[in-house]
């Protein structure tokens, strides 16, 4: 029963994230559906700040050679109430991170989920638990 | 065989369901951003009403006007916005990087971005005499009012964001008339114009307790053939929450991931 209920709540979860929304203004004329992309990283850096918050990742590939990423989210008043608090992600936080790359800048992303590697519940940012299932 | 038969039907239904909620996301409604709504149970619920009788709209409200398509969004086919043909042609080819609001500047009326908003009714001792609309984002902190204190809009308006609104109550109708605004804002991210002969009407209704409706009205000879009537409807944010502070410029980097700068100087 547990482990049907955790597929069925992954499963919500990755219904959840499927529609990329970026509020203040439109998705598709900074992101590109098709550069979906999946990190391993460590925060440098995350900033509540308005119109969006944004989280910088840095990400090492198979050479040894270092990227920042920018990852942008909603608003930090949406984050908040997803239940995410200031403290739940801090710099030295290893991630794993899904988003879409930018169209021009591609060591920018839109962020579709982030978690912490190896512990805590995923911190999902657009249509998180909450948006989607509209709780009671 | 009915095995095969159930999960045949399974999967339709699953499918028949996500389809229905994919075309709700994209299609049907301005998206919510991930904002909180009041429980089906609870928004089923009688409507409130303030000490002196009437309905209270205060909300918070998500959703209930335009964003990414006016046409699409107030509930008309495609190609049914009577736009007369300058402003067709302006709409398509407007450029996101020429958008006021991903600049921060103020959506205006009917625009409603993801993020909550509330009508704020201010009582004076001439009872309820302004109404202010309060948008989380979307207002640039320039906060709409509404005067209800029976005033008319003045003859030489300097056409502004918000333009002149005056509210009288009909029933349990908010009935809001606007003149007086500025041609600068869009009315969705398509880029829908308007010019400053613009008049607005809204009917705002609140059939239960986690429902609005705005029946609106628009009325610009110099953008459209004529008025056209749409319709929006906007849905209570769960009660524990409220508007948070919201700075859009503190730290606005729209369009660099895609490759462009705003056009500021245009606005």
């Amino acid at each position: 029963m547990r482990t049907k209920l955790g597929v069925l709540v992954a499963g919500l979860g990755l219904f959840c994230v499927t529609v990329p929304v970026v509020a203040h203004h439109g998705f598709e004329t900074e992101y590109d559906a098709n550069k979906k992309v999946s990190l391993t990283g460590v925060v440098t850096e995350v900033v509540w700040k308005n119109p969006h918050m944004r989280v910088y990742v840095d990400v090492t590939d198979a050479n040894g050679k270092v990227t920042n990423w920018n990852l942008e989210l909603t608003s930090p008043n949406t984050v908040q109430r997803q239940g995410w608090k200031p403290k739940d992600l801090l710099p030295g936080d290893k991630v794993n991170v899904e988003g879409y790359a930018g169209r021009v800048v591609e060591s920018r992303a839109s962020l579709l989920s982030i978690s912490k590697v190896g512990g805590g519940r995923p911190l999902f940012v657009q249509g998180g638990p909450e948006a989607a299932n509209n709780p009671k | 065989m009915r095995k095969l038969f159930v999960v045949s039907i399974t999967t339709i239904g699953l499918t028949l369901t996500l389809l229905v909620q994919s075309q709700a996301q994209q299609v049907g409604q301005v998206q919510v951003g991930g904002t909180p709504l009041v429980s089906a149970a609870l928004a089923a619920g009688p409507v409130p009403r303030l000490p002196d009788g009437k309905v209270d709209l205060t909300g918070p409200w998500v959703a209930g006007g335009s964003n990414a398509d006016i046409e699409r969004e107030g509930g008309l086919k495609p190609g049914e916005l009577p736009l007369l043909p300058w402003a067709k042609e302006l709409r398509d080819k407007r450029k996101t990087e020429d958008e006021p609001y991903v600049a921060c500047l103020p959506m205006s009326v009917p625009r409603v971005n993801p993020y909550p908003w509330k009508f704020a009714m201010s009582y004076t001792s001439k009872g309820l005499t302004y109404i202010y609309i309060l948008h989380e984002t979307g207002d640039a902190g320039a906060h709409r009012v509404i005067y209800m204190d029976g005033r008319k809009h003045p003859d030489d308006l300097l056409p502004t964001w918000w333009g002149h609104s005056i509210g009288r109550w009909e029933g349990d109708t908010l009935v809001v008339d606007t003149i007086g605004y500025n041609d600068k804002f869009w009315f969705d991210s398509r880029g829908t114009p308007h010019t400053e002969k613009l008049h607005t009407i809204e009917r705002w209704t609140r059939p239960n307790y986690g429902t609005l409706v705005d029946e609106f009205t628009l009325d610009d000879p110099g953008a459209f053939s004529r008025p056209v009537q749409l319709k929006f409807t906007a849905r209570l944010m769960r009660p524990d929450l409220d508007l948070m502070e919201f700075i859009c410029l503190e730290n606005n980097q729209a369009g660099v991931a895609g490759g462009y700068q705003l056009n500021n100087e245009k606005k």
